[in-house]
């Protein structure tokens, strides 16, 4: 690290940009970069080690982690909070099904479904969620962080209404079947296939979608945030009114910032409805949108590192606990009496929040990111 | 002294005179502006002063779009301003300075100066999402720009640091800065060097008059230290309980009974 702070002090001043030959070398020299690619090659390599369980879990994470980027968008980087995330998950995982599926009859509901390929299915469902997004931006245009939160609440209500009626889209209480993801022709489903001796199932391919789609997600995220929307955002959090002055159309921002935010639920509930197999009605409910809400605090507010920090943290802790119940103290096996792992990962994570409010305002991100933060001075030369 | 650098092509630097006309604002029983008209003239300094509650930050509140006038008109040469939103008066190129900052604490002081580029730059969501080549190009461009800025305001050295991190009168340059990036036709300073050290009080009212005589930027400023309005100021209104009370260049305002009284108290 010392050489890196020794390099950023003439990097302050306005010289011109180095050439690209220079920053790749600067970039080897850098110890994130092996980080990086160390992870990435550790992340690519999972699927021929962990076992079953393990890679739904972190799939499972994944699709949380591209939910809580869309909702640091609009809670972290804009201030408007948003208690209605769990509605928007539902509206990919359902339009996904009703788009890909078959119609058919499952326990005796008549389900309507489009049989659409499967691949435009997904991509459309993120775009309904996109829609259904848009029907409420008008409201969330004008109202403005907390009152917005009240709002949505409403939408939680209405979603859960329509998932348990409208029986023959949805499936009812039961829920319905979730079509696998195929591409290119090739199937994401538990039909074996054999790589390197090792049985690949539905869960070690989804979780190459999973990551790219997390990886595609964060970029875009990263690249809003720290773009021109990424400051119009902040100035609207920071000082709504000094926002409106500098130029920044404040309700359409907010509109907007809503509408991607619930294209990136949809495609977390897309993504979340292929790992399960089956979507229920139940699991879109208002403890989901607080899960996520507890996700972008515990964190980190306003970065998508944040997100995906908080994402992992609050989606792991459970089946973490739900693993080790026998060897835990105080944690005993669902079912059993006592303090079940469910229960006990959220007396953790609400301890969590209380902890990182009180302590670490910056959430869990912060911790990591202590280290690179002073590279970042070199930004300017790049640039 | 350095001049002011010239702003980049594609904007729009026409000056025109703003002319308050009758404008009254009504809070709910309370008359915080009562009837005031005046008008700066293009490329001018008006200086707008009276003491604590005159009104003077609801004026700015009402140029800027902030609060909505009951009654009366603001015109920016032909257009009138009243009744349009905040952003679009920014985007007709009038920008403003607050009395207690308005700057996000984390955000480097080049991001701060970046956000007053907003109504000149155009990239979206998908550009800036997408990383497309425009977007970065774009962001270069303005970059430049706000480098050269910085300079004139004399914090080109602190671009990269967090403006929370600067003695609050830098953090009021930087504000100062951040209006100047919009390149604006109309410049509204809200006691710009309240707060300041000596030698900063010194610097930012060197960089407001050079604003004026380089970019020929109007500029309506309201400020407590008469010292600085009477060196600054082409012509200034003052304004007491709401009404305008007198006007004129600095020399006559100082001399008319009705500031002295409204500033020292009416005679026994």
């Amino acid at each position: 690290m010392s050489d890196t702070t020794a390099e950023a002090a003439p990097l302050v001043t306005t010289a011109p940009a180095p050439g690209g030959a220079e920053s790749f070398t600067d970039r080897l020299r850098r110890p994130r970069t092996y980080a990086v690619l160390i992870a990435s090659v550790l992340l690519l390599a999972l699927p021929f080690y962990l076992d079953r369980f393990w890679l739904q879990a972190g799939l499972f994470a994944m699709a949380a982690a591209i939910g809580a980027i869309g909702l640091n968008m609009l809670t972290g980087a804009t201030g408007q909070l948003s208690m209605g995330h769990a509605f928007f998950l539902a509206v990919g995982a359902y339009s996904y099904c009703i788009l890909a599926g078959e119609s058919s009859t499952e326990n005796g509901h008549a389900l309507t479904g489009l049989g659409l390929p499967t691949w435009l299915a997904a991509i459309l469902a993120v775009l309904l969620a996109g829609a259904a997004g848009g029907v409420f931006s008008p409201i969330a245009g004008r109202l403005r962080g907390a009152y917005l939160g009240i709002a949505t609440l409403a939408l939680i209500f209405i979603g859960q209404h329509i998932l348990f009626n409208a029986g023959s889209l949805t499936g009812g209480y039961n829920g319905r079947a979730v079509p696998p993801l195929s591409l290119f022709g090739f199937t994401f489903d538990d039909t074996e296939v054999v790589v390197a001796a090792v049985p690949f199932g539905s869960s070690e391919k989804l979780w190459y979608v999973g990551l790219v789609a997390l990886l595609l997600a964060a970029l875009f995220a990263r690249g809003v945030l720290r773009g021109r929307p990424g400051r119009a955002m902040n100035a609207i959090r920071d000082h709504r009114i000094a926002a409106g002055v500098m130029g920044v159309p404040v309700a359409r921002y907010r509109a907007g910032v809503f509408v991607l935010s619930s294209m990136y639920a949809g495609l977390a509930g897309v993504l979340l409805a292929l790992v399960f197999q089956r979507t229920v009605p139940e699991y879109f409910g208002m403890i989901l949108s607080l899960e996520y809400l507890a996700m972008i605090v515990i964190g980190g507010l306003g970065s998508v590192a944040g997100a995906v920090v908080g994402a992992f943290f609050v989606s792991l802790l459970p089946q973490v606990l739900t693993h080790y119940s026998d060897s835990l103290p105080l944690v005993s096996a669902p079912g059993t009496g006592g303090l079940a792992p469910g229960e006990a990962s959220r007396y953790l994570y609400g301890a969590a929040v209380v902890a990182v409010v009180l302590f670490l305002p910056g959430g869990l991100a912060r911790l990591g990111i202590a280290l690179p933060r002073v590279t970042r001075p070199k930004k300017s030369g790049e640039k | 002294m350095k001049t002011a650098p010239a702003p980049g092509t594609g904007t729009d630097n026409t000056t025109a005179a703003l002319t308050v006309t009758d404008v009254t604002v009504r809070f709910a029983g309370l008359t915080a502006l009562d009837g005031v008209s005046f008008t700066v003239e293009p490329g001018s300094v008006h200086a707008v002063i009276g003491p604590n509650g005159a009104g003077k930050s609801t004026c700015f509140n009402v140029l800027s779009g902030v609060y909505r006038a009951s009654a009366g008109t603001v015109h920016l040469g032909t257009t009138e301003l009243t009744g349009l939103a905040p952003h679009t008066i920014a985007g007709l190129g009038v920008a403003r300075t607050f009395q207690n900052l308005a700057l996000p604490p984390h955000a480097t002081v080049a991001d701060s100066l970046l956000l007053g580029r907003h109504r000149l730059t155009r990239s979206g969501f998908i550009a800036t999402g997408l990383r497309l080549p425009s977007a970065a190009r774009e962001e270069k461009r303005h970059l430049d720009r706000v480098r050269e800025i910085a300079e004139f305001i004399g914090l080109e050295k602190a671009l990269e640091r967090p403006a929370g991190s600067l003695p609050y009168g830098q953090q009021k340059l930087v504000e100062l800065g951040r209006a100047l990036c919009m390149e604006p036709r109309v410049l509204l300073l809200d006691e710009p060097i309240a707060g300041m050290t000596a030698d900063e009080r010194r610097r930012t009212a060197s960089v407001v008059a050079n604003v004026r005589d380089s970019l020929g930027i109007s500029i309506v400023l309201v400020e407590h230290d008469m010292g600085v309005v009477m060196r600054l100021a082409d012509a200034v209104t003052v304004l007491d309980f709401g009404r305008r009370i007198a006007g004129g260049t600095p020399a006559e305002v100082q001399n008319d009974p009705a500031v002295v009284q409204a500033y020292l108290g009416a005679p026994e």
